[in-house]
């Protein structure tokens, strides 16, 4: 990097408890209380992204990686520490974005849109390009839940990029569909990657797209980040050491 | 509370397009489509009407239409309040995939029973018609009585829904309380001239849906004013409890996710 760029996401300190605060039931539990034994997802993670950045985030399953994700999506409350976006929107993108399955593929695009702070205006410019990049042609007149779930995931990959999000957040959908649809959306998410003004985060096991698609590399470990540097170098340590474990 | 209109703001083309949504498929969905919406009210106006009317030997004017006008207004309530307790796990796929806040999706099951009541009131006009009810300006007391209504119920859903996510079993508490209610609400019976003083008065005041459904009643059939120190009693303890339900969600909707979890 020459010059000093703006920063697009700041993290500091954050912890992730799950009070594993049960639903409870009245019928089982009478009125005893909630006893709640906490568990510690993400234990103190701080890191900064810059504008533009492409940031792979790896570690092996029940590292955190996904509540990591979610709480910078903002759907989990930090319990300590901050998440400071710049202002930017948002939107995270993983396997089976919430579509309601008794409506439409249609109407979900526009709900889901919304969601993502987009004005009905916008989407309906966009639409027709989500629709042609999803495949799904006239099947997006169908309630989802007739969806297979690589239509279904198709259809959430197409929404997410193609409505262009300042910060996208990409949890393992590099799954997503037959092959030739694999290999579409790998060049879509290149695309979308290479404009310089999105700042992007990746979650994946595969070390293929971490060290093609990344700039830099989190390893989490335990919920606590073991290195953080160059995809390269991180990627190859992270592999050496679940060699290792296995 | 600025919060709170920025996010209405913000969502309020998401809400409308939800309704919409919901609507057309809840409509799509079943068999008779349109038809229930006004096949399900009328059939419990008959089952009522024949209860009440016929075996019970009730001699209230207009008693169809009594029973019609009360179940409009208690539909609406009871089936928000209903819906709200499971509100959260309902919209999953959402709720874990995007942040809203949820009171979005309280007010997009408010919106869907409301459009349903509106449809019931399209019913009643024509049985008013059809029953020759004398209209007079009294009439006019339906307005402030329906958006106290939707106010109370919004109020009482938004707590509702909070402990749904928490109690399991809120939904056979909820479901208990709320015929409880309803049969103290005087749907198809009028409070003030079968329930002995000073019960009757007692009921009307404390019980929202009584004094509501009653005051909407005297309106719209007996041409008759409504107490106006009550409804505004009313008027404010909803929007109290609205504002009690909204800071509660904002504190908490974020832990609502990791509850969902298990």
């Amino acid at each position: 990097m020459k010059k000093k760029r703006e920063i697009a996401i700041t993290i500091e300190d954050l912890h992730i408890y799950y009070k594993d605060i049960k639903r409870f039931s009245i019928k089982k539990n009478g009125l005893s209380g909630l006893n709640a034994t906490t568990f510690k997802a993400v234990k103190g993670i701080s890191f900064e992204i810059e504008k533009g950045e492409i940031v792979g985030i790896c570690g092996k399953n029940g590292s955190g990686k996904s509540t990591t994700l979610r709480a910078i999506a903002g759907i989990f409350s930090p319990d300590h520490g901050k998440i400071d976006l710049h202002g930017n929107s948002i939107s995270l993108l993983s396997i089976g974005v919430g579509f309601q399955r008794s409506l439409t593929g249609y109407e979900n695009i526009f709900l889901s849109g919304m969601l993502l702070g987009f004005k009905r205006k916008d989407i309906e410019k966009k639409v027709d390009e989500i629709i042609e990049f999803s495949e799904l042609g006239n099947a997006v007149y169908k309630p989802v839940r007739s969806y297979s779930s690589g239509m279904y995931s198709k259809l959430a990959f197409a929404i997410t990029a193609i409505l262009e999000t300042d910060i996208m957040l990409i949890d393992e959908v590099f799954s997503v569909g037959d092959i030739k649809f694999k290999e579409k959306s790998y060049n879509k998410m290149k695309e979308l990657i290479n404009d310089e003004n999105r700042t992007v985060i990746i979650v994946s096991h595969s070390s293929k797209a971490l060290r093609e698609l990344c700039n830099r590399v989190i390893w989490l470990h335990d919920g606590q980040i073991k290195e953080i540097g160059p995809a390269d170098e991180v990627v190859t340590h992270y592999e050496k050491f679940m060699m290792e474990e296995a | 509370m600025k919060r709170f209109i920025n996010d209405i703001r913000k969502y309020w083309d998401y809400i409308l397009y939800q309704t919409k949504a919901e609507l057309k498929t809840e409509i799509i969905d079943s068999y008779l489509g349109w038809i229930w919406l006004i096949l399900e009210p009328l059939c419990f106006m008959l089952i009522y009407t024949f209860l009440a009317g016929i075996v019970f030997g009730s001699k209230t004017e207009y008693f169809p239409v009594f029973v019609f006008a009360g179940l409009a207004i208690w539909n609406f309530f009871n089936k928000t309040v209903s819906a709200s307790v499971k509100i959260v796990a309902r919209y999953k796929d959402i709720v874990t995939k995007v942040y809203v806040p949820k009171y979005v999706l309280l007010l997009v099951r408010l919106f869907v029973n409301f459009f349903k009541m509106l449809v019931t009131f399209g019913l009643l006009i024509v049985f008013m018609i059809f029953f020759k009810v004398p209209l007079s300006w009294n009439i006019l007391w339906v307005f402030p009585v329906i958006l106290c209504s939707v106010i109370v119920t919004f109020g009482v859903s938004s707590i509702f829904m909070h402990f749904g996510v928490f109690i399991d079993d809120l939904v056979n508490l909820t479901a208990i309380g709320l015929k409880f209610m309803f049969y103290l609400s005087g749907i198809f019976y009028d409070i003030s001239a079968k329930v002995p003083a000073p019960y009757n008065n007692v009921l009307l005041c404390c019980n929202p849906m009584a004094f509501l459904i009653t005051t909407f009643r005297n309106g719209l059939l007996y041409s008759t004013g409504a107490d106006i120190l009550v409804l505004f009693i009313w008027f404010v303890i909803g929007i109290i409890l609205s504002i009690i339900g909204i800071r509660t969600i904002y504190k908490y909707e974020n832990t609502y996710v990791k509850v969902m979890r298990g």
